[in-house]
């Protein structure tokens, strides 16, 4: 029994193949592959067969992950419709990049605050808004066939998602310093 | 009841027949084998009805090896030829020893080979070799108590662990002669001994796993829907455990006894084994008698608390880290795990449970738990149960990337992926007509390479020459169940191949690990400088590249000496500015070499300009 590796992320899982994702049926689907293809299923079968199913899960994993998150979603969405990214693409669009710029400078300035994970608690959720403003708007873009402005959102994408990790080491930071 | 069974190709077995599987513990301090016997899982214990075997193993002159307790008796006389922490050896290579030596009683073989040595009397020996003697201890213990041969063992590892690391187990097991079906992490195996996948509930639930050892603490989350368990995210830190709590008594004690004199190393061992027993005894009674030397005292778990309130604390905060790398909420936690004999202390039990506003999950003795669920997981991959749900899904702990130009490293598969994982990235070449490229491995959580555990390196050979920027070499990266990776690197314009299985000969140690994770974090500003500085760097080695190749095409046609001296003048500081450690000052260098080169682009196009023209007739310029 073996995986049709031709299906695409979507129909490999059963769903449409749009943005919006039913994130409940992803992991119930997600679990019931894992759950006839993992290599654990065929310990006692021949190296051949264990190998084949360490690639299938591997397709499996890879598919999951890159549907479960909206930047990765939405980038593979343009991609099946022929849009090509290239490692130097990246957004042109100034007062975005100065709107991220400030949102930068509040971090830093945070950590000199009285109350600094609570005012990065604060940046943190306004930096959620902002993705999930970016993300309907790139549906928006999708539905109306606008391609180089969802592109133009995916590459925006990006910048949120470091972002989300800047936010993240930087609350990792204060914690450890809180506490050494 | 069916007449008939049948059964798919290649899970074929005989009705009725059971084949005999094991789950082994191979721990630090104790190593345990635990079997399912009739729908229940127990630890198997030695002739003297012994369980924990302890993880020693000594060497004698006349080829004799002995295992476990009576090797731990001979540790103090025969500290030499006695190897009591070999699994903290496994996966690693003769450049950690510089680290560890200082900690390990052992004299180090001189070796040409990769994997270190312990000298003992019976010859040098590997910490692979010493675990599988203890393996191969409780495969005998096994067998002897199933009546039969094993066919295969799951064996726990501790999540932390390196691909270096998980690697060395397996080799010791096949040194020991035992199959393995999985190598299984640890904190998975509790959360699968406590049945938690048996419940009526069909609905997903997430688990903690809280795992404080003699030496180390490991927090793990884990989310299990249907039977599915998936490891979604594994923090902790390798250089806390029971033994700081033993510490934190001796020093009270140190304090009540005599401030004045110093203390020999035999009566600071004293001490220290009555701190031991003292918080023992502190898990069944709240005051304990302190007796050393003339000296007598009480201690209770009130006075406890206040010493240790760090401790545990340091224990939590790794939690917070855990739950947000997951992405959970602390509430969400349905079940809290305790694993590791240092979670009887009353005050571990009532702060974990405090934190987590759940009471957490002790019924099962929590040194024999990992070993209960490994064995549970030997039974189903055995095949005993076919009609079991039970799947584990696990995670890598640390993130796998390669080196890219200029010594960064660029992240291919993040940690806490779930694993087994393929992942393929393009890459291109840098120079014009380059006809090779290597491939650097690398895992950890830094920015540049030097910080990172290097895992594997290997060439991709005969790329046709093609201008920089036009070769198209995908680099796949495989990881299996296992967490062992494999990386093939292809040219996809030709398809020449070059692939490696990563199979280093060390690993990182976890505290190595640890420091990665936590300076990955700290140093993340040292990071950026660095990273800046390099760009810088980059940048300037392009620049100056494109000046090369620019003079060398026309600067003698286009440029009188002159011209040239001036040129090569600011090139001469571009090359100087780029010793300097500092990214301003290149950016600077590199900005008036260009400024110093903007006449001779000029000319250059424009001389490009008429070369193109020259020869077309007017016509094709007039729209």
């Amino acid at each position: 029994m073996s995986l049709d590796f031709k299906q695409n992320y979507f129909e490999l899982f059963s769903l449409p193949t749009q943005f919006p994702l039913d994130k409940q049926q992803l992991a119930h689907n997600f679990r019931a592959l894992q759950a006839q293809y993992h290599p654990d299923r065929f310990a006692q079968a021949s190296d051949q067969e264990r190998r084949v199913a360490v690639q299938t899960t591997g397709y499996i994993n890879e598919a999951n992950e890159a549907l479960k998150s909206p930047r990765l979603r939405a980038h593979y969405l343009l991609e099946l419709q022929n849009v090509v990214f290239k490692q130097c693409d990246t957004t042109h669009d100034m007062p975005f990049l100065m709107q991220l710029m400030e949102q930068r400078e509040a971090l830093e300035a945070a950590e000199q605050s009285n109350d600094p994970l609570e005012v990065m608690d604060q940046l943190a959720k306004k930096v959620k808004q902002d993705k999930q403003l970016l993300e309907s708007s790139f549906q928006l873009s999708l539905q109306t066939g606008n391609l180089v402005d969802a592109k133009e959102k995916v590459l925006k994408m990006k910048f949120y998602e470091r972002l989300d990790h800047e936010v993240r080491r930087l609350q990792e930071k204060l914690e450890d310093e809180m506490f050494a | 009841m069916a007449l008939l069974q049948i059964s798919e190709p290649g899970m074929s077995t005989a009705p009725h027949e059971h084949r005999l599987a094991a789950g082994i513990d191979l721990g630090t301090t104790n190593s345990l084998v635990a079997t399912v016997r009739s729908g229940d899982a127990t630890t198997l214990a030695d002739q003297k009805g012994v369980h924990l075997l302890p993880s020693v193993v000594r060497y004698q002159a006349d080829g004799v090896i002995t295992v476990g307790q009576a090797a731990k008796v001979a540790e103090i006389d025969d500290l030499q030829n006695t190897i009591g922490s070999a699994k903290r050896l496994l996966g690693r290579g003769v450049s950690d020893l510089k680290t560890l030596a200082g900690q390990l009683p052992y004299q180090f073989a001189d070796t040409e080979a990769a994997v270190p040595k312990i000298r003992t009397i019976a010859g040098d020996i590997s910490a692979i070799e010493v675990s599988a003697e203890i393996l191969k201890t409780l495969k005998i213990r096994a067998e002897a108590s199933l009546g039969g041969d094993l066919k295969g063992v799951v064996i726990t590892v501790p999540a932390y662990f390196d691909d270096a690391q998980r690697q060395a187990t397996k080799d010791a097991a096949r040194l020991a002669g035992l199959k393995v079906y999985r190598l299984l992490n640890e904190p998975t195996a509790a959360a699968v001994a406590y049945g938690l996948d048996q419940g009526e509930a069909l609905d997903e639930k997430i688990i903690a796993v809280y795992d404080l050892g003699g030496g180390t603490f490991d927090i793990s989350i884990l989310r299990l829907n249907r039977g599915v368990f998936e490891v979604l995210a594994t923090g902790g830190d390798s250089a806390l455990g029971g033994d700081d709590f033993d510490h934190a008594i001796a020093e009270w004690i140190v304090q009540q006894v005599d401030q004045s004199t110093a203390h020999t190393p035999k009566q600071l061992r004293e001490i220290l084994v009555e701190a031991r027993r003292v918080k023992e005894a502190l898990s069944h009674t709240d005051v304990v008698a302190v007796t050393v030397g003339h000296w007598q005292g009480s201690f209770s778990n009130e006075q406890f608390m206040p010493l240790v309130a760090n401790l545990v604390k340091k224990t939590l905060f790794a939690c917070r880290r855990a739950l947000r790398d997951a992405d959970i909420d602390k509430d969400e936690v349905a079940d809290v795990v305790m694993v590791g004999g240092s979670t009887r202390m009353p005050v571990i039990r009532e702060r974990v449970g405090d934190f987590f506003n759940n009471p957490p999950l002790v019924n099962i003795d929590p040194d024999k738990v990992v070993a209960i669920g490994a064995a549970l997981q030997a039974d189903v991959l055995a095949g005993n149960k076919p009609d079991t749900e039970m799947l584990l899904l696990d995670v890598i702990p640390l993130s796998l990337g390669l080196e890219m130009y200029g010594g960064l490293v660029e992240k291919i598969i993040a940690r806490n992926t779930t694993i087994p994982i393929s992942r393929a990235q393009e890459f291109t070449t840098f120079k014009d007509s380059q006809t090779a490229m290597t491939v650097h491995v690398l895992q950890g959580e830094r920015e540049t390479v030097e910080e990172n555990r290097s895992l594997a390196k290997f060439a991709l050979h005969d790329i046709p020459p093609m201008v920089a920027g036009a070769a198209r070499i995908k680099v796949t990266f495989q990881v299996d169940a296992d967490g062992l990776l494999n990386v093939m690197a292809e040219e996809k314009t030709t398809g020449v191949k070059s692939s490696i299985a990563v199979k280093p000969s060390y690993g990182l140690t976890d505290a190595e690990i640890e420091t990665m994770i936590k300076d990955s974090m700290l140093n993340a500003k040292a990071d950026r400088e660095t990273r800046k500085l390099r760009e810088q760097q980059v940048e300037a080695d392009r620049t100056l590249a494109a000046l090369d190749a620019a003079l060398a095409c026309d600067g003698e046609v286009l440029l009188s000496t002159e011209e040239q001296h001036t040129l090569q003048r600011a090139r001469d500081a571009l090359v100087a500015s780029k010793q300097l450690d500092t990214a301003e000052v290149i950016k600077t260098a590199i900005k008036t070499m260009e400024a110093a080169a903007e006449f001779y682009v000029a000319r250059r196009m424009d001389s490009n300009i008429r070369t193109a023209m020259a020869g077309q007739s007017i016509n094709k310029f007039k729209d």
